[in-house]
């Protein structure tokens, strides 16, 4: 019986939040699910994934139309999820398709933000929660295993993680080319527009030590303050603290500029030149682009922070290819040692195995022993077929019998065993 | 057999260099974990090379001018890294493996024999004059790295040019501060070198300070890294500095290639 592997579920791509939220499975209920999971009909084996942009099963079966049926109606057992609701949103891959897909995930090419590492740490937590629990068999297992380590190829063969694709990543990547660390710098905001508070969101999730936030009209800048635990200052006395920032982010409705080269030529003697990086998040702009001439400041506009961004996502997408390759190559490798676990073939190259040994240890002992009749020479063959028989009539009788449920990890144990596929069998 | 390691040592840097030079143009990350351990193969025949040199010829044959910069090249390196250790310094590396091996060819082409050093100048004072110096001289070549690196660096940001390159350079703050440090130690142990040095004219000549060409470049080039260090305080930092270090480490170059092979005066170690 061939097993064959199936990944079923929603994501990001296939379901609105409304329909990941019903269908997620707390970590608390995580190992009951498993076992139910497995304890049902047609589902040998079974791995659940469920992070907030992806609730999935990865099953291994051996009558995947029957198991499909099965997935569905354990994703949709609780009461509260309609069922046709889950349906349109459901994706089904199956055999190489499923394989692909769980390798895919694995090396974050699947997920919202490509090359985000995470997804793979998530991944590994739930593979080890269900090898914990049982649930995961030989087949799941390698499959798993495989995908991780394609995921490691992936990120050390391209270049499709560590790329920033946002405008405000971008600005905290070069925040990070300019200073060692930011645990000990201070940023300042000021105005309060969308994207500025998002670099600075960014900024603080990067370690910014302290921030200090203006805004003509004071309020705001106190609720801004609020919001990211900084320090407001009044609009008016911004020279004042313009030399303790080294990161100053600009989003004012101005029309005329909120720093001239004059008052960064001051700011940067009081800073004795400590470099100051100087993001203008507002059109038309607040800081005056004579400034990047000075040394030791690096002014960045909103064009040039998309320039960077838009090159690596560029940048990005390429590298996306080059990881495709790598995965459909690793499908291809799996998919042969799939195949390889059924039966027939597994018999066949067993048999074949001992015959070439039994051939060859046959000739060599002929070779040495010239002045045997023929006679001798027969029963020395008779005998060494005898012997490879009723030493494999064990072994094969055991895999045509177990057809049932251990059957794949029989196989492997014997291809293992016997050497069949090789040196590289894992 | 010195002269084999010695080789080795030269065909690594040579390979670490172009290592480096690749890795710097292509995206795979691995090439600077190829880089280090070619860096630090290369560093172990070197040492060993020098080491096999002392032993046979006692120390003094180190400090001749071509041993010399053989023997700063080794230090050099060995202070790349320990500095590539915990930060990517790839960037410095392929900075230091073409100077590393040209350093050494020195070495490599004109064998200076056992006699290298007038026998007049062997003293106590030789080695606390040279050991400082060479350290002095491999710190501020390593700072010369750093500032040029920065500089690249800086570059990048301010055209707003974001390549491949721009990857692998650590942050501006990072090698403005090493450059700092480096430059702090090698101007002490300079001054240090200096000192030793007038004793041991003092002990050989008769006299501490006789404006022997070799003293008045060094006192140049000690004066230049005098403000260096001292500039920061004022403010000159990040790019000013780093220019600074650059054009320093220019003087030195020539102060020491310039008095070693144009006026030897009497100098050891001048370029027989």
């Amino acid at each position: 019986m061939r097993r064959e592997i199936i990944a079923l579920g929603v994501s990001h791509h296939s379901a609105p939040i409304e329909i990941r939220e019903q269908l997620a499975i707390l970590p608390a209920a995580l190992d009951v699910s498993l076992r139910e999971l497995v304890a049902l009909p047609h589902i040998d084996e079974g791995v659940i994934l469920s992070t907030c942009n992806r609730v999935e099963v990865t099953a291994a079966s051996a009558n995947g139309d029957a198991a499909v049926e099965t997935l569905v109606g354990f994703l949709a057992r609780a009461e509260h999820v309609d069922r046709d609701e889950i349906l349109r949103h459901l994706t089904v891959f199956r055999g190489r398709d499923a394989i692909r897909h769980l390798f895919r995930v694995a090396a974050s090419l699947d997920s919202m933000v490509v090359g985000e590492p995470q997804i793979l740490g998530q991944m590994k937590e739930f593979y080890e929660r269900a090898a914990a629990s049982g649930s995961a068999g030989t087949i799941l297992h390698r499959c798993f295993h495989k995908s991780f380590s394609v995921a490691k190829r992936v990120r050390t063969e391209t270049g499709v993680a560590s790329r920033a694709v946002s405008i405000s990543s971008a600005a905290v990547e070069l925040t990070e080319k300019i200073f060692d660390s930011l645990e000990d710098k201070t940023a300042m905001l000021i105005g309060a527009g969308a994207m500025s508070e998002l670099a600075a969101r960014h900024l603080l999730a990067r370690g910014v030590r302290s921030l200090i936030v203006t805004n003509r009209t004071y309020d705001r800048a106190v609720d801004l303050a609020r919001e990211f635990r900084g320090t407001p200052v009044p609009f008016a006395e911004i020279e004042r603290y313009l030399p303790m920032a080294d990161i100053i982010i600009g989003s004012t409705a101005a029309d005329d500029y909120v720093l001239t080269v004059n008052m960064v030529e001051q700011l940067l003697q009081r800073r004795k030149n400590r470099s100051v990086f100087l993001i203008d998040m507002s059109v038309p702009r607040n800081f005056d682009p004579r400034i990047n001439d000075l040394a030791d400041v690096y002014l960045y506009d909103i064009d040039d922070l998309s320039g960077v961004a838009e090159s690596n996502r560029d940048e990005r997408e390429r590298e996306a290819a080059k990881a495709e390759q790598i995965v459909v190559a690793e499908v291809e490798d799996f998919c042969r040692w799939l195949d390889g676990l059924d039966v027939v073939p597994t018999i066949v190259a067993l048999r074949e195995k001992a015959e070439t040994i039994r051939r060859q240890e046959i000739a060599k002992t002929l070779a040495s022993l010239r002045n045997l009749g023929e006679r001798e020479q027969r029963a020395i063959e008779a005998m060494s077929t005898a012997i490879v028989n009723k030493l494999l009539h064990g072994p094969i009788t055991q895999l045509k019998r177990e057809a049932s449920r251990d059957e794949s990890l029989y196989l492997a144990a014997a291809r293992g065993l016997f050497e069949i596929d090789g040196e590289d069998g894992e | 057999m010195s002269s084999l390691f010695l080789t080795a040592a030269l065909a690594l840097y040579l390979l670490t260099t172009i290592t480096y030079g690749a890795h710097l143009i292509s995206k795979r990350a691995q090439l600077r974990h190829v880089g280090l351990g070619l860096m630090a193969g290369a560093f172990a025949m070197h040492a060993g090379a020098l080491a096999m040199r002392a032993g046979a010829l006692g120390y003094e044959s180190l400090f001749p001018f071509q041993e010399g910069l053989s023997l700063i090249a080794c230090i050099v390196v060995g202070l790349f890294l320990a500095i590539s250790v915990r930060t990517d310094f790839s960037v410095v590396g392929a900075l230091v493996a073409p100077i590393a091996f040209l350093f050494s060819l020195s070495a490599f082409i004109f064998e200076a024999g056992p006699h290298g050093i007038p026998p007049e100048l062997h003293s106590v004072w030789l080695p606390a004059h040279v050991a400082p110096a060479f350290v002095g001289y491999a710190i501020f070549t390593v700072a010369f790295c750093l500032s040029v690196t920065y500089l690249v660096q800086e570059r990048q940001l301010k055209q707003r040019r974001k390549g491949d390159l721009f990857r692998r350079l650590p942050s501006l703050e990072t090698l403005d501060n090493l450059n700092f440090r480096f430059v702090t130690w090698g101007f002490a142990l300079f001054t240090i070198g200096l000192i030793t040095g007038s004793l041991l004219a003092k002990e050989t000549w008769g006299a501490l300070w006789s404006w022997e060409p070799v003293q008045v470049w060094s006192l140049i080039t000690w004066l230049l890294y005098a403000a260096l260090v001292q500039a920061r305080s004022v403010g000159w930092r990040g790019r000013r500095a780093a220019l600074l270090t650059v054009f320093a480490f220019a003087l030195l170059l020539l102060s020491f290639l310039g008095v070693n092979l144009v006026f030897p005066g009497k100098h050891g170690g001048g370029g027989s």
